[in-house]
């Protein structure tokens, strides 16, 4: 699998240096967040992974079905990543066992019920994991992961 | 092949320490290009990316517009830098209209945005972009020919504090603060503030021209997915340079202003189709000045001191909706805007209020995978207090983009469109103040061939204007009665090279039906890169040479030259030299009725720092 969005990845860049006219909406920062988060579930779950994002746009629902299998619910993923302002408990009740990912380093702190935030900070992207979270959910990243875990 | 993917693996795995590493700088990268929302429907696209502005130390609006094909940017009597048609010193006119944003900060005056916003610092501003065309057919706006599209930088993405500082080798200092953050329910703000102190002293015969002056910027941006509210404040106190002096150095003078806005956008629908704004304006304008000689541009020149106290006060409402049917996308809107002279409008005549309802409507089809054809049509209508007549103004345009082949394209526009007269204009016409509208009819062609590093383009352009609305020195504004004609060509050509280091070259030339009082053709060239820890940039700005009258006016060449170091991924120490032929534009002036040419500016060198923490 990591091999496979690693292929993607180079061969999308490989001739996207110039354009002639920019007809559709530019995805491309989007298309490379879901890699982004696509790459961060792969090396946190073994097997399939099905991604939930509450209130999920149709662009998104376009990019990330790229990458992923898209479930319309919290029980059918094993994988939820928020990106909106939504209550949690609402979506996903009581779904500990599942991996929640956020993109606001605030919901992190707050909430221990996420494993980390893909998030920006000083004007550059930044990944976080929780070192206790991670241990908590028995998740063993390999070592390239280290300078993204945080131990507080 | 599977030994080549595997060596490519090892070799890519070498370089980066690990995938999510190189998805990360790539992340980073696409963002620094600013693309996300260019829209060519609008016009003939210009853009200035966050790594353009970077790289190049653009500093103010005003770096950025001194280089633009097909216009002049020159200092009027009033020490400001304010753009031109090419070919001409037009002064304030409506051709330019300028966005914080979803916000029009022209003036409501004059509808200029050089006063207050020409030296507008870059710090705060995440990319420009710049659309040659009518653009209000999209954003509902009053009309214009260029859109000059400002986008700020967002608390989201800023996240933390940045501290610039700036002194100049002509004693200019900018001294400016950002703050953002992004809160746990989603809302996130970004606060910026500045303090610009301006220095010049220009020589004129055996007189000092000064041209001091201070400048405050504050700016809020408060939003979350569905909402975005701004707020801008600036004000500025500042010599009066020439000012109206009959002998083009007065005794004393001084401008001052103080503008205001808050600006509400909603979206709403999952898509964010249906999106309402609401904002409010306030503009005020102080301008005093002392000549024992007297002053040019008003009635009478025996005036020894003048003075005004203005103040101007916009509400604007406005509703867009946009929907997709079969080929089709279409876009619909209403506005609404009520532009009031609140002060100071002792001229003799009673226009102080002008009321705008606009409809528009935008469909694009798609008539094969690499034709589209678009149509604009926009209905305006004007309630205007006191003597001018309520109006009722169309515009319309035809366009349409083609791509036969994935490195070729072609984009073409044909536009009806006006310019109503201002406040200022209907103040300065001592003759007839009762200003017609000026009607443009505008076609315009573009063609752009890209390779993978490269791109080249051209765009022929052709304009028909009647009732051009012209500063005549003794009765002031009046509808030109003849049809005004200019045609020309915009080159442009880039290549990148590794490393983001890229060429960007331009020249424009342009005819005009009309005696030439600026250049009108020009160009540039420039060049700018990274390496390791350094970025640099150089760059030559050409405008040709004419004559006016019996004034020779030699060609300019400002050439400029930049490095910066960053010290760590948070402090960075620039050094930027402008100008360094001593090469400046010039303008036309008039000292008790006699033409002469000015500098615009001098040469100068700007140490800047930049921190992050």
């Amino acid at each position: 699998m990591k091999f496979i969005i690693f292929l993607i990845t180079l061969i999308s860049f490989v001739n996207a240096d110039q354009y002639t006219f920019l007809l559709n909406k530019y995805d491309k920062e989007l298309e490379l967040e879901a890699k982004i988060i696509s790459n961060i579930a792969t090396a946190s779950i073994k097997g399939e992974i099905k991604l939930y994002i509450p209130e999920i746009s149709s662009i998104e629902n376009d990019i990330y079905s790229k990458f992923f299998i898209l479930t319309n619910s919290c029980e059918d993923a094993n994988f939820i990543f928020i990106k909106r302002n939504v209550d949690l408990d609402f979506y996903c009740k009581n779904n500990n066992s599942k991996l929640f990912f956020t993109n606001n380093y605030e919901k992190l702190l707050n909430n221990d019920r996420y494993l980390g935030a893909f998030f920006w900070n000083k004007s550059r992207p930044n990944i976080t994991f929780i070192k206790a979270r991670l241990e908590k959910q028995k998740i063993e990243l390999s070592k390239d992961y280290d300078k993204f875990v945080e131990d507080f | 092949m599977k030994l080549l993917i595997l060596l490519f693996i090892i070799f890519y795995t070498s370089l980066f320490s690990s995938n999510l590493d190189y998805l990360l700088q790539e992340y980073d990268t696409v963002n620094q290009k600013s693309l996300q929302t260019v829209d060519e429907k609008l016009g003939h696209v210009f853009l200035y990316s966050q790594k353009d502005i970077k790289l190049m130390q653009y500093q103010k609006l005003n770096d950025i517009l001194k280089e633009l094909p097909l216009l002049n940017l020159n200092k009027n009597r009033y020490g400001l830098s304010s753009l031109s048609l090419a070919g001409t010193k037009t002064t304030v006119s409506g051709f330019f209209r300028v966005f914080i944003n979803d916000h029009e900060i022209s003036s409501l005056y004059n509808q200029s945005a050089a006063l207050s916003w020409g030296d507008l610092p870059l710090d705060f501003i995440d990319y420009v972009e710049i659309y040659y065309g009518e653009s209000s057919f999209s954003l509902g706006s009053e009309t214009g020919v260029y859109f000059i599209r400002l986008y700020t930088k967002k608390g989201i993405k800023e996240n933390g504090n940045e501290i610039n500082l700036k002194g100049s080798s002509k004693g200019s200092s900018s001294e400016s603060f950002t703050n953002a953050g992004t809160f746990e329910n989603g809302w996130t703000y970004l606060f910026y503030g500045n303090n610009q102190k301006e220095k010049e002293t220009r020589k004129y015969k055996n007189d000092k021209i000064l041209n001091d002056g201070n400048r405050r910027y504050l700016y809020l941006d408060i939003s979350n997915d569905n909402t975005d509210i701004n707020m801008a404040y600036t004000d500025l106190k500042k010599d009066s340079y020439m000012g109206l002096s009959y002998d083009a150095v007065p005794e004393d003078g001084e401008i001052a202003t103080k503008d205001f806005f808050v600006d509400v956008t909603n979206y709403f629908l999952n898509d964010k189709s249906l999106k309402t704004n609401v904002s409010v304006d306030v503009n005020n304008l102080d301008n005093s000045e002392i000549n024992k000689e007297g002053m040019s541009f008003l009635p009478v020149r025996g005036i020894k001191i003048f003075n005004k106290d203005l103040e101007f006060t916009k509400v604007k409402a406005s509703v867009s909706k946009s929907f997709e049917y079969k080929n089709n996308n279409f876009l619909t809107g209403l506005s609404a805007s009520e532009k009031k002279y609140t002060k100071g409008n002792n001229t003799n005549n009673d226009f102080d209020k002008e009321d705008i309802t606009s409809v528009v409507f935008q469909d694009d089809y798609n008539l094969t995978d690499n034709l589209v054809l678009i149509g604009n049509a926009k209905f305006d209508k004007y309630k205007r207090s006191g003597f001018l007549e309520d109006i009722s103004e169309e515009l319309y345009r035809i366009g349409a983009i083609y791509t036969p082949f994935e490195n070729f394209g072609l984009k073409t526009f044909y536009t009806k469109t006006y310019l109503p007269p201002s406040f200022f204009d209907v103040d300065y016409a001592f003759l007839d103040k009762n200003l017609d509208v000026q009607k443009y009819r505008i076609f315009t062609i573009e063609g752009v061939y890209t390779t993978q590093k490269s791109k080249t383009g051209v765009t022929y352009h052709n304009v028909e204007i009647d009732d051009f609305i012209y500063l005549e020195p003794t009765i002031g504004f009046m509808n030109i009665d003849h049809r005004i004609k200019t045609s020309g060509y915009i080159y442009s050509y880039e290549y990148l090279f590794e490393n983001s280091n890229k060429i960007q070259i331009n020249y424009f030339t342009t005819t005009l039906s009309e005696t030439l009082n600026n250049s009108n053709k020009g160009g540039y060239v420039k060049y700018m890169g990274e390496y390791d820890k350094f970025e640099y940039f150089t760059s030559v700005l050409y405008r040709n040479s004419y004559t006016y009258k019996n004034l020779d006016i030699d060609s300019s060449y400002d050439f400029s030259l930049g490095i910066a170091y960053n010290i760590n991924k948070n402090l960075k120490i620039s050094l930027k030299g402008e100008n360094l032929f001593n090469d400046s534009t010039e303008s036309l002036y008039s000292d008790s009725g006699n033409d002469f040419a000015f500098d615009d500016y001098e040469r100068s060198a700007t140490l800047s720092l930049k921190w992050k923490f």
